[in-house]
């Protein structure tokens, strides 16, 4: 049962063929059975999810669906707040982090009849692209043990890869959606930024933060996008713009859609493992008709380091008493991540602000005029061993986390919708990713062109050997 | 903050990256116009968004 999808298991507890008991149940098995090894959970709520499936299952019974996702469980990063259910955000803080109001995103998805397993495993603080967590354990990788899960929702590619849960939600500040989808081999979406409500999250930087779904196709994706997308007056930043129903426009023929393929930046020292996963997809949205062609985009550099001025001094704002008052708590790397921030002057973040203004207009305009999307590759190399990646000293792990997310930090400052999905497998059997990049708010083409290629290729079908 | 042999090495390769940073956000920035704020970020995105 939990080898299905998020949409089959609705449809099939729509038609009453499986309880959302049964779903619930099978899930908890699953999470008793592998988390010790995965790591993938920090708190469980068996009995209330127990409950709730009971409750939901009744409602059915007496011919009341609550929504989409009557019945299906769901699994959240652990720095979305969710009544009665403690959040760490992957620190050991005995006190835990609170926060008056529930998470947006987790309330329209309770909303839709959707079960909560519990709170998912994450890197500290939401810092680190590597799933590595000093207080509640390393996320395993489910294809490959000892290899890196990515980073920061760690928890959250580890638990829909391995059918621990049928769908998650992750955050994203410079790439904690779409690596841990990389390396665990299954969807994220970073949506636009404004796109999805972000109230209720734990903030890194309140200018790249993003919250997005997890799962194992992009139907599914599409179908969370539709429930936690819109306006939401906790978050100022969010978007008035409809999101609509993508998912009803999946099918629709990609014949003439324009994807580029950048030639420079994006496949600059990748390894030719990864290269050849996107040239070969490429090649067959080109065969459904896509017109393919390679472009010079305007050199994601400069966004890099725009994105590290906003990130380093809203995330040492943002978490300064925890580094001022118990830089104990901290791993290493983290704590020297967060001190950067203190250094950076008001007039470097405010003209790095206004820089990120001119740089998204010059992309937007340059790029998207001669193309629907970029087709680039989602982390240069494939899931690298845990050990090696996190070995010391501090500022080397530095340089290696930097590296590992060069491909997927430029999109958190240009804001726009990166859609992460499989794209084979090494010969080792560790997952290969490619990303699909949109316009503006048009996450719909890009669902379109990766439901194009995840159905044309068979790497969905393939499930880790755990 | 530390200040024993190893924290003030890290303190120093802090203000290092600091100073890259703030030099390659200083040297980008040169030409922007008296107009451009912050907020034109999301103007931006607006702006890109497809027409419905």
């Amino acid at each position: 049962m939990t080898e299905q999808t998020l949409s089959e298991l609705a449809a099939a507890i729509a038609a009453r063929k499986i309880s959302a008991l049964e779903a619930t149940d099978a899930c908890l098995e699953r999470i008793g059975r592998l988390n010790g090894r995965l790591h993938a959970f920090i708190t469980v709520d068996a009995e209330g999810a127990r409950a709730r499936a009971r409750a939901l299952d009744a409602d059915l019974a007496a011919g009341r669906r609550r929504g989409p996702l009557h019945g299906v469980p769901l699994a959240y990063k652990d720095l979305c707040h969710v009544p009665g259910l403690p959040t760490s955000c992957g620190t050991r803080t005995p006190e835990y982090f609170s926060s008056e109001i529930e998470c947006t995103a987790v309330a329209r998805l309770t909303a839709a009849g959707a079960i909560t397993l519990g709170k998912l495993n994450m890197t500290e603080l939401a810092l680190g692209p590597f799933g590595d967590n000093p207080h509640h354990g390393d996320v395993d990788n489910p294809w490959k043990a000892g290899h890196v899960s990515g980073g920061s929702s760690s928890g959250s590619g580890a638990a829909v890869a391995a059918a621990l849960a049928f769908g998650a939600l992750g955050s994203d500040t410079g790439g904690s959606i779409r690596l841990p989808a990389a390396c665990c081999g299954i969807v994220g979406l970073k949506p636009t930024y404004g796109r999805v409500s972000r109230a209720g999250a734990m903030p890194l930087s309140w200018s790249l933060d993003h919250l997005g779904p997890m799962t194992r196709s992009v139907r599914d994706t599409a179908l969370m996008l539709e429930i936690i997308a819109g306006h939401d007056p906790h978050d100022s930043t969010s978007s008035p713009h409809a999101v609509g129903t993508p998912s009803a426009a999946l099918d629709a023929p990609i014949r003439g859609l324009r994807l580029g393929l950048p030639e420079n930046y994006y496949f600059d020292g990748v390894t030719p493992e990864v290269r050849a996963a996107v040239e070969a997809a490429a090649t067959t949205l080109a065969s459904l008709g896509a017109r393919v062609e390679t472009l010079r985009i305007p050199d994601p550099a400069g966004l890099i380091d725009v994105a590290g001025i906003l990130a380093r001094s809203e995330s040492s704002t943002i978490h300064a008493r925890i580094v001022r008052d118990r830089p104990h708590e901290l791993g290493a790397a983290v704590r020297a991540r967060l001190e950067i921030g203190f250094h950076v002057s008001a007039h470097d973040y405010l003209q790095a602000g206004r820089l990120r203004a001119r740089l998204t207009r010059a992309f937007v305009d340059e790029v998207f005029g001669q193309v629907d999307a970029l087709l680039t590759p989602t982390i240069p190399e494939p899931a690298p061993a845990l050990a090696a990646a996190t070995a010391p000293p501090v500022d080397e792990i530095v340089r290696r986390m930097n590296r590992f997310s060069r491909l997927t930090r430029p999109f958190n400052a240009l804001g726009l919708p990166a859609l992460a999905l499989p794209a084979g497998f090494t010969a080792d059997g560790r997952p290969l990713s490619l990303s699909i990049i949109g316009r503006p708010f048009d996450e719909a083409t890009v669902l379109r062109l990766g439901h194009a290629w995840e159905q044309a290729s068979d790497w969905r079908a393939r499930r880790p050997p755990v | 903050m530390d200040s024993s042999p190893p924290g003030r090495a890290v303190q120093r390769e802090v203000q290092a990256d600091v100073a890259a940073l703030a030099g390659a956000i200083e040297r980008m920035a040169g030409d922007l116009a008296l107009g451009e704020e912050p907020s034109n970020f999301a103007v931006a995105l607006e702006a890109g968004a497809p027409r419905d």
